[in-house]
């Protein structure tokens, strides 16, 4: 009997979610629509330990077809062109054989899973680019993710800002409009991508796809994270293959890597650049030595976990 | 022992000031119930004072005691190795009184913690305007930074100086191509290339 009191305290701990935790699935609703309906654009500035930057945005939906282009103002013209978002175009640096991982489609924000990890509020209003915001956080029910701060335009929903907190509350990365007009479509000219910026299927076919020996699978996994992407790509200078999966909760995502290694003297690290971290571990398997790296924007501590939990597995024969 | 004695004892243990002589004492006198009120009226006092959220009060002791006490009594009687079987279930109904009191105070802890996080948001905005107008911002993080400062590993050599800026360049590119939700995953990309 002395249970009873005990479980019902324990429920109403889920029970007690504040009132306005629907007011937040709302806002997160209207946020995940109106980037497929509202026409922008503005300029916002990126910043987080040890880089800040400026970049203008246009946006446009026109005839059920959305066409995006990004251009970064300040040191190196980095540009991307999305269609339907899909990658259009992007210059700079692009890792080869990037493309070749199937398109999976891109999931829309689903407020009602982000629920389950996430405790969801709108916790006041503010005022970003001239324009008024409700601030909604996103906070983790587990110590495996971080939390987001997003203030959201009243008028449209779209983020005006958006802040990436750890565990202590403190800033990992901020994301930020300084302008932003809703009123004026960008035309054909504002969205036609410059001449550095090179096809994404240029790209591809310069790198061909490669098979991975090896099935991986991870032990442990943080809660509500899935597998959305598997690709093996094989490195222009070691030659050696290295197989990647991604995993996503639906806003956070991490990355695993794995590659044979010859070199006794490698060593382990883990490292932190802004939001994202990097950890690697060796790892030993029938193939011999392996190198796992977890990149992500997820606590260290998450990323060494699931770094601990990589199993191999050897594949059947190649399917012909 | 005077009643001050203990209370004096009581308010150290509760403040974790206590040194051994006073832990004792105000174990020995725990089994006293009028002790035991004294000492949540102080839980309450704290968790006021420290503007903590109020949980309905709980005697974990008291339930510890009774579980034992109801356990207790089979496993006497028991002979053999019925009687180590009887031990384990006193120790596992011990363990599920401590861990329910356990996940109680961590869900306490927990929204505490959210409230502090509420209220420091102001805070954490103030030095980008009244410090110095680019540096204030980097400072927030600046504990959390590893060998990596300026997006340039530094001070490592080998296998991670040629692998690790390939990984993160490929999370970062992977994530911008699949995203689509907003623009940050283009601009975590772009981030990277700026060295």
């Amino acid at each position: 009997m002395r249970a009873i009191p005990l479980l019902t305290l324990l429920l109403s701990g889920w029970f007690a979610l504040p009132a306005h935790a629907d007011e937040a699935q709302d806002w997160l609703t209207r946020l995940g629509r109106a980037e497929q309906q509202q026409s922008f654009q503005g300029t916002f500035v990126y910043e987080r330990n040890g880089s800040f930057s400026t970049h203008d945005i246009w946006h446009r939906v026109q005839d059920g077809q959305v066409r995006e282009r990004l251009l970064q103002l300040d040191g190196s013209a980095q540009e991307v062109v999305r269609l339907d978002g899909r990658t259009q175009c992007v210059s700079g640096t692009l890792v080869a054989g990037l493309g070749n991982s199937r398109d999976a489609p891109s999931r829309a924000l689903d407020p009602q899973k982000l629920n389950q990890f996430y405790e969801l509020a709108v916790i006041g209003k503010s005022r970003v680019a001239g324009r008024n915001a409700v601030i909604v956080s996103i906070t983790p029910r587990d110590q495996y993710r971080y939390g987001f701060e997003l203030h959201l335009d009243r008028e449209t929903a779209l983020p005006l800002k958006s802040l990436l907190l750890n565990d202590q509350g403190q800033l990992l990365e901020r994301f930020q409009f300084t302008r932003l007009n809703t009123s004026v479509v960008p035309d054909d000219r504002e969205l036609q991508p410059s001449n550095d910026c090179t096809p994404i299927a240029v790209a591809n076919s310069k790198a061909p796809e490669v098979q991975s020996t090896e099935t991986w699978h991870m032990e442990w996994l943080p809660p509500g994270f899935q597998l959305t992407n598997t690709s093996a790509r094989k490195d222009t200078q070691t030659k050696a293959t290295v197989d990647s999966l991604m995993y996503e909760d639906g806003l956070a995502r991490f990355s695993v890597f794995l590659e044979p290694i010859s070199d006794a003297s490698v060593t382990e690290t883990r490292t932190q650049l802004g939001p994202t971290v990097a950890v690697s571990r060796r790892l030993n398997t029938v193939d011999g030595e392996m190198m796992v790296t977890v990149v992500g924007e997820i606590p260290i501590g998450t990323a060494e976990r699931i770094a601990l939990s990589v199993r191999g597995e050897k594949k059947p024969a190649a399917q012909p | 022992m005077s009643r001050d004695a203990l209370q004096e004892s009581l308010s150290a243990v509760m403040d974790n000031e206590a040194d051994e002589l006073e832990l004792r004492r105000v174990l020995n006198a725990f089994d006293d119930a009028e002790t035991r009120d004294t000492w949540s009226r102080y839980q309450v006092a704290r968790a006021v004072m420290h503007k903590d959220l109020l949980i309905p009060r709980l005697d974990i002791a008291a339930a510890v005691s009774a579980a034992l006490a109801d356990e207790a009594v089979p496993a006497k009687a028991a002979r053999g190795p019925w009687r180590s079987l009887g031990r384990l279930a006193v120790a596992a109904s011990v363990t599920v009184a401590v861990l329910a009191g356990v996940r109680l105070y961590n869900q306490d802890e927990i929204a505490g913690a959210e409230l502090a996080q509420q209220t420091q948001q102001p805070v954490m905005a103030g030095p980008q305007v009244k410090g110095p107008a680019v540096l204030a911002g980097y400072k927030e993080s600046a504990d959390t930074t590893g060998p990596m400062a300026n997006g340039v590993l530094q001070g490592q050599s080998g296998w991670q100086d040629q692998r690790l800026p390939g990984y993160l360049r490929q999370h970062a590119q992977e994530s911008a191509l699949k995203g689509t939700e907003s623009a940050l995953p283009y601009a975590r990309a772009a981030s990277l290339e700026n060295r």
